[in-house]
This record gives structure tokens, sequence and C-alpha cells, in this order.
């Protein structure tokens, strides 16, 4: 069938989002992905060795809790499954110092015990935030899975004021950056120095002024609720695919759009691989901005300021990641771990800094071009998947962020993945002795630039374009784009690079899916009620 | 002696069928549904190019119980057998000019439905079939086969 | 995950992917569940070179998909399956810069064979003709439906006369391996080699007695291999959509353990992970007879005398294959496309298999386990399929058949010889194509015949086929007469893949067949059955 109500274009989770509930509404619906699987960064494989597997990119599921998709399609019904760690976050030394470990929400008491090792005070505070933001789920999904409000920066400052002020938090720590909100909440610097790496991992660059509500907003809500996925990230995809399928939705693999068709200054179809489908009603680009508009659409379709706009975005520095993978005999033994046993076994471990200093010259570097000294937030999920490993061996995964793609020639990046790991071995082997080079069966190292190949992420960023506050909010990508609806009619933006941005909440998709569906007049097949 | 696609000549045949069945030394249970399609194919001057004649034969415990032409469909009844082909080919078999185990081997008479049944009862299917290709001395009014131009239609 | 379902199916390769659907749209409440993190079983396509090459890792020639029902009754490609029949399906080069190529064209077939022997070409032609004609019957026959017993067989085929009418068929092919049948048959040892190197392909190994009354609906087949664009996993994509259309899902990454059994009945099966799913009517298990019978059901259920049978008489095949998987920037130019440049064109190049002593050498090896010096054959599915490799490059395929466990050092030592072994390969491709240098290649991986059991360890050894390919243990024999009609000792518990009737490789006839026997078991209205 080369003609459809409405085409998607990628099936990465937001893609997939987005077309289940459209074809659901009755628009026939056809999502053409250019890779020869579904899923984009939702991605499971076992690249070195059968039997090891790895997910790819994203890696904690901190949104499941509160995915619309996942109830209304019943995605735990037709095979997805998760688990929520005990052992959340936490932090080794390379001296042995006890390590912290922030525990899931009904375990509050041991985490207090944890923090208290360096400070009291430091403990209340975590826990009294834990406790205020507890019921934050809905909060968020309101924030994430409806449209921007034009002012939330603001917004944010006005709740941090009303949730918070007692602890000494104002409206204006929204305006700081999450290094500073840190500093000025939690006085240890071995919490400060877990709570740096964790504002970077997840998506609340460290100096990046205007994201400190973060630490204490979603940081906050998030740590708590981490989950994996049993089997590996790439069953949310199957699920998700599985549902698009049972609804009737076309997923056409393998092929790469070429061209958005554009008609009378509307979007008509696309090309791939040379053939035309053409789409009745309305085309949802999950590529990002500056693909569909400069590449895909073209600039002879837009108006000058939107191309202007749209070659202006920015990719990168603070999310671009290059990615591990340790084929382990053994899980790591940290000399930490003779305080805590705990953090054996802690979902998201961060590996490779001593000090606050560290983390911080850590990003500098990265932003700068420079390689950074060795250290990662790792996970190890065949402690609690032994699906994910053979029996008695592991994988372990993490993130290393690295510089952009665009500052190292593919022959250098080459080099680099032939020797970092080696690096971070020798500096991992500091903090558990037995992660010896033999500890390793087999490793590799997947850097920017084949991140930019496999997933089309420019430079290697994995939330498809900076979240700084002028490509936030209200202003993603741009203020004249952030309700997913292009200048070009018919043409949707429902990918990363729209609001809220990248993560593994498949909010661009939904609230895409909504806004065509309001602008073509069909109700939305979400249920009476819920407030997103 | 009948007409070729008399209801004379049908009924010869049933006899002749019925007459060799009663050889058997057994015969399957039950009851079972075959059609033929003859197709025109041009050649045979017994069916329109572009014509079918459609028949539903029953067999019960081995023997034809009831037969008759049929206009296209089932009709709604279920079938068990489908054997198709074109007109040449039929009236060469009748003819005894084709053999008609050569015709389902090779294809040109397509047979569909459940060919376990139909290789266990190797010995009935036999049977049958040389009661159409021998059992009957058939008058040829329009003409007998071989005829010029038969064309092989895809049935 | 919901915990009960009408039918439970271990194993979502395409003979459980198809007896889900079948179940589904009969109204069934249907559970794929898959241990891999992938659907599709021997249906696998990776990129494991580089991004943009798809390699398929195991099924590469989809042979019966003009024939197959499922494939129409589940609309495989109204789901979007897309299939080539290549022009030039295979060939053979010589040492000596001859070649043979077969084509869809019967006539360019017969033109390529006649340099080497008109008598041959002649013959091929005639039999190529009567294979033909025989299929559709004797497939339809043979493949498509539970199997008849090789005795009821014979005894139908000498009642109707087949041996009269036919040229090439007859009741002694049954003690006749198809070397004997070449040999009979066709006079030029090339012509000869280049055909049973087609039936090694297939499985069909020349040197075993019996196979021969299976070769000439083999030859039938010569021309018929297909090509499935954008990998071979978008079939079990397709098969998935259907299941899911029709309300059924399938679950990966979900390992089956035991079948739960209550008073001889199955009643579900339990996961790795201690997750129980009830089967309100069905389990059918499409892995091996010993993973289902030694693994996931106690002997009391299973007995004595059948545990040992499974433990000790199950044939599996005693050769397996040895690839490599080769990102390329150049397509190869064969020598011999001087002699025949069609030959550059050929889906699948036998790499200088060049008589049946060589290739009867070679079995003798491979069964003692050695690594023979490799004749590899080489498909290069990007010469049909563009997508398959990023533009200007071309996605490569080696095999050599190989033994699964090395007499030195038994199956770990694939690990080791791996990569030598590779080598080795591409030397042997590059003595035929001389511009396949260092630089033809941006990148390449090995898959050991380790790599194939531990990656499906249905698979046993490496036994592609889910058992051997020989007249012993075909139709009703197949894997072992307790389980030849797809029932087992335990009610409404199924074996439902390439271990039953016909056997492995992409037919959908195991999954096809079980259905038949599990609808009239269940009493569930055949509607598929298209007369």
């Amino acid at each position: 069938m080369s003609e459809y109500d409405a085409i998607v274009i990628g099936a990465g989770h937001n893609g997939l989002c987005c077309a289940a509930y459209l074809q659901r509404a009755g628009l026939s619906t056809a999502v053409i992905e250019r890779r020869h699987e579904e899923g984009g960064g939702i991605n499971t494989e076992e690249p070195v060795l059968a039997g090891y597997r790895f997910n790819m990119h994203a890696n904690y599921m901190e949104f499941f809790d509160i995915i619309p998709m996942i109830p209304d399609f019943d995605l735990y019904g037709i095979g997805l499954r998760s688990f929520k760690p005990e052992n959340q976050a936490g932090i080794v030394f390379s001296d042995g110092r006890p390590p912290i470990v922030l525990h899931r929400k009904d375990l509050l008491d041991k985490t207090h015990v944890s923090i208290s090792r360096y400070s009291k005070a430091d403990a209340d505070t975590w826990v009294e935030l834990q406790n205020r933001t507890m019921d934050f789920g809905e909060l968020l999904a309101i924030g994430i899975y409806n449209l921007p409000d034009a002012s939330h920066v603001e917004a944010q400052g006005v709740l941090l004021e009303a949730m918070f002020s007692d602890m000494g938090v104002g409206a204006h720590y929204a305006t700081k950056s999450p290094k500073m909100v840190i500093d000025e909440v939690f006085e240890s610097p071995e919490m400060r120095t877990l709570l740096y790496r964790a504002s970077v991992e997840f998506g609340a660059p460290l100096d990046q002024l205007g994201s400190g509500a973060q630490v204490l907003l979603s940081l906050q809500w998030m740590i708590g609720n981490l989950r994996g996925a049993s089997g590996g990230t790439h069953s949310l995809a199957k699920a998700m695919t599985q549902a698009c399928y049972a609804e009737g939705v076309d997923l056409i693999e393998n092929r790469m759009v070429e061209k958005i068709i554009v008609e009378d200054g509307r979007a008509v179809g696309v090309i791939a691989r040379g053939e035309e489908i053409r789409a009745r009603k309305v085309v949802a680009s999950n590529a990002d901005v500056r693909q569909t508009l400069i590449d895909l659409v073209g600039e002879e379709n837009l108006s000058p300021l939107w191309a202007k706009r749209a070659k202006d975005f920015r990719y990168g520095p603070s999310a671009v990641l290059a990615t591990p993978v340790f084929c382990l005999r053994e899980a790591p033994d940290y000399k930490s771990a003779r305080w805590d046993a705990d953090i054996n076994k802690t979902f998201y471990t961060v590996v490779g800094y001593d000090q606050p200093e560290d983390v911080a010259r850590y990003v500098r570097d990265a932003h700068s071009g420079r390689i950074p000294e060795p250290a990662a937030g790792t996970w190890i999920n065949s402690l609690w998947d032994p699906s994910q490993a053979p029996p008695g061996r592991h994988s372990a995964s993490g993130w290393y962020f690295f510089p952009k793609a665009s500052y190292y020639t593919p022959e250098q990046w080459a080099e680099i993945r032939a020797t970092y790991n080696d690096r971070f071995i020798a500096r991992w082997g500091e903090f558990a002795p037995n992660m010896t080079r033999d500890n390793v069966i087999a490793d590799r190292l997947y850097t920017p630039d084949e991140q930019e190949v496999k997933n089309l992420m420019w430079e290697g960023d994995c939330l498809v374009g900076e979240m700084t506050p002028d490509q936030s909010g209200a202003n993603r990508p741009f203020p004249e784009g952030s309700s997913h609806r292009m200048e070009i009619q018919g043409l949707y933006l429902c990918g990363p690079s729209s609001y809220p941005g990248g993560g593994a909440h498949a909010a661009p998709g939904y609230q895409t899916a909504k806004v065509i569906l309001d602008d073509l007049g069909i109700p939305a097949p979400i249920p009476e009620g819920r407030a997103y | 002696m009948p007409d070729i696609y008399t209801s004379d000549w049908y009924e010869a045949v049933r006899e002749a069928i019925n007459a060799r069945v009663g050889t058997l030394k057994s015969v399957p249970d039950g009851a079972f549904v075959v059609k033929i399609e003859i197709v025109g194919d041009g050649a045979s001057p017994y069916v329109a190019a572009g014509d079918e004649r459609h028949f539903l034969i029953n067999i019960e415990q081995g023997a034809c119980a009831w037969y008759r032409e049929v206009d296209g469909d089932e009709e709604g009844i279920r079938l068990d057998y489908r054997f198709r082909g074109s007109a040449t080919v039929f009236d060469e078999v009748a003819a005894g000019l084709s053999d008609p185990i050569d015709a389902a081997l090779h294809g040109t008479v397509k047979v569909r439905g459940d060919m376990r049944f139909l290789m266990r009862q190797a010995e009935l299917v036999k049977v049958l079939l040389e009661a159409y290709a021998s059992g009957v001395e058939t008058v040829w009014p329009q003409g007998q086969p071989p005829y010029i131009a038969a064309s092989a239609i895809n049935a | 995950m919901r915990d009960s379902f009408d039918a439970v199916i271990i194993g979502a390769g395409h003979n459980g992917l198809t007896l889900g659907a079948y179940l589904a749209r009969s109204g069934l409440d249907v559970v794929v569940l898959e241990r891999r993190h992938e659907e599709g079983g021997g249906l696998c396509t990776e990129e494991v070179t580089r991004s943009g090459f798809l390699h398929n890792m195991h099924a590469n020639y989809h042979t019966f998909v003009d024939l197959a029902p499922p494939v129409r009754d589940l609309d495989v490609r109204g789901h979007g399956i897309e299939y080539i029949r290549p022009e030039v399906q295979m060939a053979s080069v010589f040492d000596d810069g001859t070649a043979i190529t077969i084509h869809t064209d019967l006539e360019k077939t017969k033109a390529s064979l006649a340099r080497f022997s008109e008598e041959d070409a002649e013959t091929f032609g005639r039999l190529h003709a009567e294979a033909h004609g025989f299929i559709d019957l004797l497939l339809g026959t043979l493949m498509y439906q539970p199997p008849l017993s090789v005795k009821e067989l014979t005894k139908a085929l000498s009642t109707f006369g087949v041996q009269d009418r036919s040229e090439f068929l007859s009741v002694k092919l049954r003690t006749e391996s198809i070397n004997q049948f070449l040999d009979q048959h066709f006079k030029h040892p090339k012509v000869k080699a280049h055909l049973a190197f087609h039936g090694a392909v297939c499985g069909y190994t020349n040197d075993v007695k019996g196979l021969a009354i299976g070769y000439p609906l083999l030859v039938g087949k010569i021309d018929n291999w297909h090509l499935c664009l954008g990998g071979s996993h978008r079939l079990a994509h397709a098969l998935w959509r259907d299941l899911a259309q029709h309300g059924g899902v399938m679950v990966v990454d979900a390992d089956v353990t035991k079948i739960l059994v209550e008073d001889g009945r199955a009643v579900g099966v339990r996961l790795a992970d201690g997750t129980e799913i009830a089967a309100r009517k069905l389990v059918a298990s499409t892995v091996s007879a010993e993973q289902t019978f030694l693994e996931f059901l106690d002997s009391s259920v299973v007995g004595e005398e059948l545990s040992q049978k499974v433990k000790t008489k199950i044939k599996h095949k005693d050769w397996t294959l040895f690839s490599v998987h080769a990102a390329m920037t150049r397509l190869p130019e064969y020598t011999a496309a001087e002699f025949d440049p069609d030959v550059n064109r050929a889906w699948v190049v036998n790499l200088g298999i060049e008589s049946l002593e060589q290739l009867n050498a070679d079995w003798t090896s491979i069964r003692a386990g050695k690594l023979v010096d490799p004749r590899p054959n080489a498909a290069i599915n990007s010469l049909y399929d563009p997508t398959d490799a990023p533009e200007g490059f071309y996605t490569g395929l080696l095999r050599q058949f190989a033994p699964f466990a090395p007499e030195d050092g038994g199956e770990a030592a694939w690990s080791e010889m791996g990569r030598w072994y590779g080598r080795k390969c591409l030397e042997a491709w590059r003595r035929y194509a001389p511009n396949l240098d260092e630089g033809a290649f941006l990148d390449w991986a090995v898959f050991t015949p380790q790599d194939i059991a531990r990656k499906l360890p249905n698979m046993i050894r490496g036994d592609w086929m889910m058992g051997e390919i020989s007249l012993d243990n075909m139709l009703d024999q197949r894997p072992l007469p307790e389980l030849g009609q797809y029932r087992t000792p335990v009610e409404r518990l199924y074996m439902a893949g390439s271990t039953q009737h016909p056997h492995g490789f992409i037919t959908f006839g195991p999954g096809y067949n079980a259905l038949q026997v599990i609808a009239e078991d269940l009493g569930i209205d055949a509607w598929w059955q298209n007369v």
C-alpha cells in the first residue's frame, strides 16, 4: 500500500508511540524506518560475544511508571517486564572509603544510614527531598506529556519556592546551574561528587544555568524510581512494536526517507528508497529538526526564518555519549563494599571520581574537546536479570561523556576505541581490585562518531539537541516550532528534538499524536479525565 | 453408448465407478465431495473457450452416491478434493488417449485436497480414475481428441 | 504479563510464529515465547560487521515461498515482504576457469551445461521438466501434510505406477545415494559436482544411502531460490505482525525452563525467572526434542524408554556450517567470468567443488572432525538486494561445510581457530576472484559452529536442519516414531518445529502440519484448507 492517512518517519520509541495512538484513533498509519529494526535509542544487542546482552543507548527506564502508552496499550500484558532495584544509585571511592548508596523510595532508612557516614545534614536533606517529591510522578507527567508552558523556568521557580522554601531553597534556584544547587543544598564532598555525575547522567548539565531546578525536581523523583527492562531496553521497543502491529500499523523497515513531499505548502507524503508514499492527512517526523526541515523538506520550501532556526539548532556537548561494553567473568567487588555490600549490586554505580572537582573537570574536558580521564556511570544489569549474560558471567556497560564527534577524525576515534577501555579498566581496578584485564573476557567501545552513523544522533548527542534554556521548554527546538507543528501544513515534529527533549519517556511522540488529532478534530484515544 | 457429457454418459460413468469399487477389498468410511473443473481451452468443442464446467461428485463408502453439475461455486458444500484441468485433457482421458495418473503427476490436472488420504486410498483413487478413463464407451458427437491446436491452458 | 492463554508456543522461529498466527486467526488466545532477545530463530539478520550491513546469520535462501500455504494464508506479502528470485541462481566455478551457471531460464541453464556435456544438458532438461510436473502434487502430498510412512508412500507410488510413468523416480532410489543417482543419469564430473553441491546446500548429503529418493524433487527447486529483501528476519516480522493483528502475543527474553504437566496433560510452562503461564488448550514446542523431553519435562512424565531414545536415538546432522560475514567494498570478479560472464551475477557461487570424489572425501574428513581445505560457497545478497548494505558497498556471506567438534579440542577449539579458518576461506575465495584482496573487505566476522549452538541451542551441535536428512529420519520417523505425527506422549503437548516433518530450512511445513493435527484434536474448523 502506498498511501496512508498518516506517515511517521522513524521507528524510534517516539515514532512508535505516535503511530500507535494515531492508528487507534482511526488513521491508517505507516512508520518508515531507515534501519533494519525498530527502536532507535531503545536498543539491546549481543555485539561482542553470544549471550552477553547490552543496552546500546538508553538504559535507565525511570519513566516506566508514568509513560501513558504502557497502560493504554497494555504493554505489560504483551510482554514488557521491568524490575525496580532496591539499590538505585551509588558511588565508590578508590581509597576504599564507604560508598554512598541511594535506595528505592521504600528504603529511605537505609539511604539515611549510608549518607550519614559523611553528613547527617545531607542525609536528612536527601530523605526530606525524597519524601516531598514522592508523588511527583503525576506532576512530572502533566509537565512532559502536555505542551510546554511558555515560561517553564519561571514555573519551576514558583514550584521550588512553594515546595522547599523552608529548606532555604528559593525561586531563583531555577536560574542556577545544577552544580550551584548541589553545592548549596549538600555539604559533603562525597554526596556532591555523586550528584554532580548523576545530574550529568540524567540530563541536567552540570554547569548549565537555568537547569538548577532539575536537581530538586526531576532528579529527586528519578532516583528511587529507576527501572531496568527485563531482557534489555529493547523489550520496550518490542512491546511498542507489537502494540503497533496489533492496531494495524504498517512498520516498513530498511527504507531511508529521502524527501518529504511538499505541495502548495502542505506535506503530502514522503519518498523512501526512491518510492513515493502518500500521506492523506499528516506526516510526523521522528528525525531531528535539522534533518527534517533542511534535508527532507528542503530550504526551498521553508521561510528564511525557519531555515535559519533549523540550521542554528545545536547538538551537544552535554549529552554526547560513548558506550563501552564489557563481558565480565565476575562482577566488580569494590573496596568500598566492605562498609556496605549494597554497593556491589547498585543499579547505577559511579566509578572513577574521588572528589567533586574530578567530575567538574571531566565535564569541562569533554565540553572543550579533550578526552576526559576515565570514569563512568556503570551498570551491570545481569545482576538483576541473569538472562543478559551466560550463567555466572556478567554484562557490564555504562556511559563515557565524550567530546562531540566533530572534534576528532574517524581515524582518531578508531584510535580512541582501541585504547580507552584499557585505561578505564585500569582506573576501575583502582576502585575494585578484581577488575583486572583478565576479568574482562571481551570488550568494545562505541564512540560518538558511530552513534552518528547508527542512529543519526548528530555529534553523538543522545538527547538529540542540547538541552539549554534556549532550546528547552517552549523554546524547543525553537520558539516558532515548539508545539510540534511545523510551518509546513500537515507536518509535525514528534521526536526528541522537540519538547520535552530526549529521554525514554515517549513524551514527544505522545504529545504529537494528541496535537495531530486535535488539529484533525478527532478525539484522542486516551482515558477520560487523565490530566495528560 | 452415450454421448459424452450427457446425463446418460454421467450415469454410465457412475455405474462404472460403483461396479469397480465393489471389487475393492476395503473402502474408506465417510463421505467425500470432489469437484471437477473443466476449463474451456479453445480446442475441445465440448467446453467453450473462456467457459468452465463444474461438477460435484459425492463418494460415500467408496461408491458414487450422487453428482451434479454446478454453476461456478460449490453452493456452500464443503469440498474435499478439487481436480481442475483443461477440457482437452479431460476429453483425452475419457477417450483413453491420456493417462489420468500421468495428468495428475505432471500437473496438467491440478489436484488439491488431503493428499495423505488420497495416497492411502490409492487403490480407490485408481479405480475411480479407471472408471472415468475406460469404464464407458463414449460417443463423440462433436469430434474426438486429439484436437488440432489443443493448448495447454494453465488451469 | 498475562499468565493464562489458550495456546502456549515455545520458540518464535518461523514455525512457532506460523502456528501461532493460524491459531490466533482461529480465535485462540495465543502466546509465543522466545528465549532470545529477538524473534525469528533461524530468521536472524544482524549487523555483525558495521552499521548498515545486514547479515543473514542462518537462513539465507527462501525456497518454498511460492508453494507454502502459510505465505498465502497469513498474507505474508501484505505484511510488506518482498521476495526476489535472482535470475542467475547459482554457479560453480572451477580451477580451470570454467563455470556452470543455473538460471531461472531453463534454456540458459541447459546452454551452460551443454558446454560440458550436451547429453547432460538434455538429461537435466528432462529431469527438470519431470520434477516440475511432479512438484505441485508430490510436494503438496509430502511437505504440507502430516506425514505418511515410507511404506505407505512407496505403496501408493507403486499403486499409481509412478515408476513406470517416470524416467527418474524409481523404487530403488530408496537404497541409493545422490551420488549413485547422479552417476546413473549424468556423465560430466563437473555437472555431477554442481548438482551434488546444490543438494548439500539444502542439507541433502550426496553420499548418504537412501537420499536419492528425495533428489528428483530437489532438482525441481534448483532454480526456485528466493531472496527476502531487507534480510531474512523481515519474514519473522511479517509473521509476528500477523500474529499480533489477530490478538496473539509474542514475548522475547522468555526462557522456558519447564513444561507443567498435570495428570498426564500439558497445562502450562514455567520461565527461568519463575513466572508460570497456563495453557488452557495446548502447549507446542518448536525447539529440540532434547530440550523438550530431557529439560522441560520430568523423566517420570516422559517415561524411561522415551527418555533413553531421545538421549541416544535422535539423529543429528554430522556436519554443520562455518560462516564468514563480510562487509565488502567491491563485488568479486571471477576469473571464470571470462568463460561465462553470468558467473559475476550468480547469487550463490560454489568455489571449487569439482567432482563427487572430492566432495565425498571432504565429507569423510569432516565427519572425522577435520577442517578441510576450504571450498566454500559465496552468496552476495547485495547483487539482488540493494538495501542490505550502504550504497557502494556489499554484504557477503561465505559458507564452508565443517565439523561441529574439531578433532583437536572439540567445539571449544573454534574460539581460537575461527579467525584463522575464516582467513583461509577468504583466501579460497580470492583464488577464484583475485580482485578480492584486503582492500575488498571493510570488515569481516566469523560465525562458527560453536556460535550456532550458542545462539540457537535448539540446533544441537550446530544441526541447522534440526535433524539429519536421511531416509530413516524422514516422514513419520522424524525425529522418532513416537513423535513423528506432532503428538507426544503428553496429552496436549505437540512438537511443531523443524525436528518434525518435513525438516529444517524455511519451509513453514512443521508448524503448518502440526496445526492440522492440533485442529483435529481440538475440533478447530480448518478454515485454511484450500481445496
